[in-house]
């Protein structure tokens, strides 16, 4: 649809002149599909782990993009740009599913005590986009707009230690593009996407077996002495 | 007035395709007259979780329009502030597939709270999409000096095919199950100007669920 749009306005250039030209600049800028991705996410209903999570967001995972290059000239690109919805995303559901929830400008380190350490936070999450994939009807002959995420999520120890890393995938899609333009499906796609991101990781977050076993061990340890108690349910709390 | 209206209302009439539909309805227990008495709502959701499809979300804002357009006693909360309420637990990853998971899902401090605070007495499940079923002719469309131009013949066909399942939150259980299919042929016909004579479908099928939900929560029907 870029590429035609484009196709006429160059059209008309060569007719009015210059006046027209920067009319055309500003269509040939747009032969990209462009999707600043946006919508509004509800806070989880949800029984709190009693955990202090420090939650940590690296510089590519908050400006995230994905850039879909054009295959042929009846296909236009695409920039998908999933950074801000889904810091939004995180930052309304972790708050429900954590006790207390810190956001750090910066990883925990092994070889140093710092801030991070000072915060007596229990672990430090960190959340990254291995893969995006998206198809719309030009891919696959299909009247349906998917978006498919795949999350990588590192679970640290105060001091720096790996205590757990593990995947996720989430999935999005819109029925149609019917009275709607393709990046407004494309967007809509994608918000579907992350609340079934945010969905899977609070259903299973506990059922990751190196998070259980960390779980486990702050559990005896609170048992030991400490404050601490996970709820025993805490893994039965899915469907 | 209406006779400003009559000709654009027969043109409508003659615009639309012919569609034939049936309605299959299973009860095992009607609601009481008391249950949808004061604030008490009914939620109608869309089945998400098939991998080859999902029902159209305007289906079912259309179903629940339907009913409340004929009995505005009954409260019909919208799917999606519904899903909001409780996310995660009827996202199309999480939502409950039988009428036991409410149970479990009643077990959970928070979702029980905001359950009874939204004071839904049953949910409708819609599971079901409309599909086009093939078509045929040709068209070609041109434009010149003159002006602009199409000719030609197109048809095509719909079929639409839904079940809706009726959950009681007090009792957990399954308590009505209906289904409607219905299926027609759209046609567009174009000498100079194309005109579609569109087969409502979707919209029969909408009516026809919809008028069972009526007969099942209304005492009115």
């Amino acid at each position: 649809m870029g590429s035609t749009i484009s196709a006429s306005a160059f059209c008309a250039v060569s007719r009015t002149g210059r006046q027209l030209l920067a009319v055309a600049a500003v269509l040939l800028a747009g032969c990209a599909n462009q999707v600043e991705v946006q919508g509004q996410f509800p806070t989880p209903v949800l029984d709190k782990l009693p955990l202090k999570i420090g939650v940590y967001y690296d510089p590519e995972f908050r400006s995230h993009e994905f850039y879909d290059e054009a295959d042929s000239r009846e296909e236009v690109d695409w920039i998908v740009r999933t950074g801000e919805a889904q810091i939004e995303m995180y930052n309304t559901l972790l708050p429900g599913m954590f006790e207390e929830v810190v956001m750090l400008n910066e990883l925990p380190r092994r070889d140093r005590v710092d801030t991070v350490m000072e915060q007596d936070l229990d672990a430090v999450l960190v959340p990254h986009v291995q893969e995006l994939q998206y198809s719309i009807p030009n891919h696959t002959k299909i009247n349906v707009f998917e978006i498919w995420m795949r999350y990588r999520y590192e679970l640290y120890a105060p001091d720096g230690e790996l205590l757990a890393e593990w995947s996720m995938t989430s999935y999005g899609k819109t029925p149609t593009a019917f009275l709607q333009t393709a990046e407004a499906a494309v967007n809509l796609a994608a918000v579907v996407a992350l609340r079934d991101a945010g969905a899977n990781f609070a259903m299973n977050f506990t059922r990751v077996p190196e998070v259980r076993t960390w779980m486990d061990s702050l559990e005896q340890a609170a048992k030991d002495g400490g404050a601490m108690a996970i709820p025993a349910d805490a893994e039965e709390e899915t469907l | 007035m209406t006779s400003r209206f009559a000709p654009a209302l027969v043109a409508l009439a003659l615009l639309q395709g012919c569609v034939t539909s049936t309605v299959d309805e299973v009860l095992y227990q009607g609601p009481e007259a008391s249950d949808l008495v004061g604030d008490a709502s009914i939620v109608i959701m869309g089945r998400r979780h098939a991998s080859d499809y999902e029902t159209e979300p305007d289906f079912i804002e259309c179903v629940g329009k339907h009913i409340q357009r004929r009995d505005d006693t009954i409260t019909i909360m919208s799917e999606l502030e519904f899903m909001n309420e409780l996310y995660p637990w009827f996202e199309p990853r999480t939502a409950p597939l039988r009428p036991a998971d409410i149970k479990r899902m009643m077990d959970i401090p928070p979702v029980a709270d905001k359950l009874a605070a939204m004071n839904t007495e049953y949910m409708v499940w819609i599971d079901g999409e409309t599909v086009r079923t093939g078509g045929a002719g040709s068209m070609t469309c041109g434009i010149g000096p003159g002006g602009a131009g199409c000719f030609g013949f197109g048809t095509w066909g719909n079929d639409s095919n839904y079940e809706a399942t009726i959950w009681d939150f007090t009792d957990q259980e399954e308590v009505g199950r209906m289904s409607t299919q219905a299926s027609g042929q759209s046609y567009m016909p174009a000498v100079v100007v194309p005109i579609p004579i569109i087969a409502p479908v979707q919209g029969t099928a909408c009516d026809g669920l919809g008028d069972q939900l009526l007969e099942f929560f209304s005492d009115d029907y």
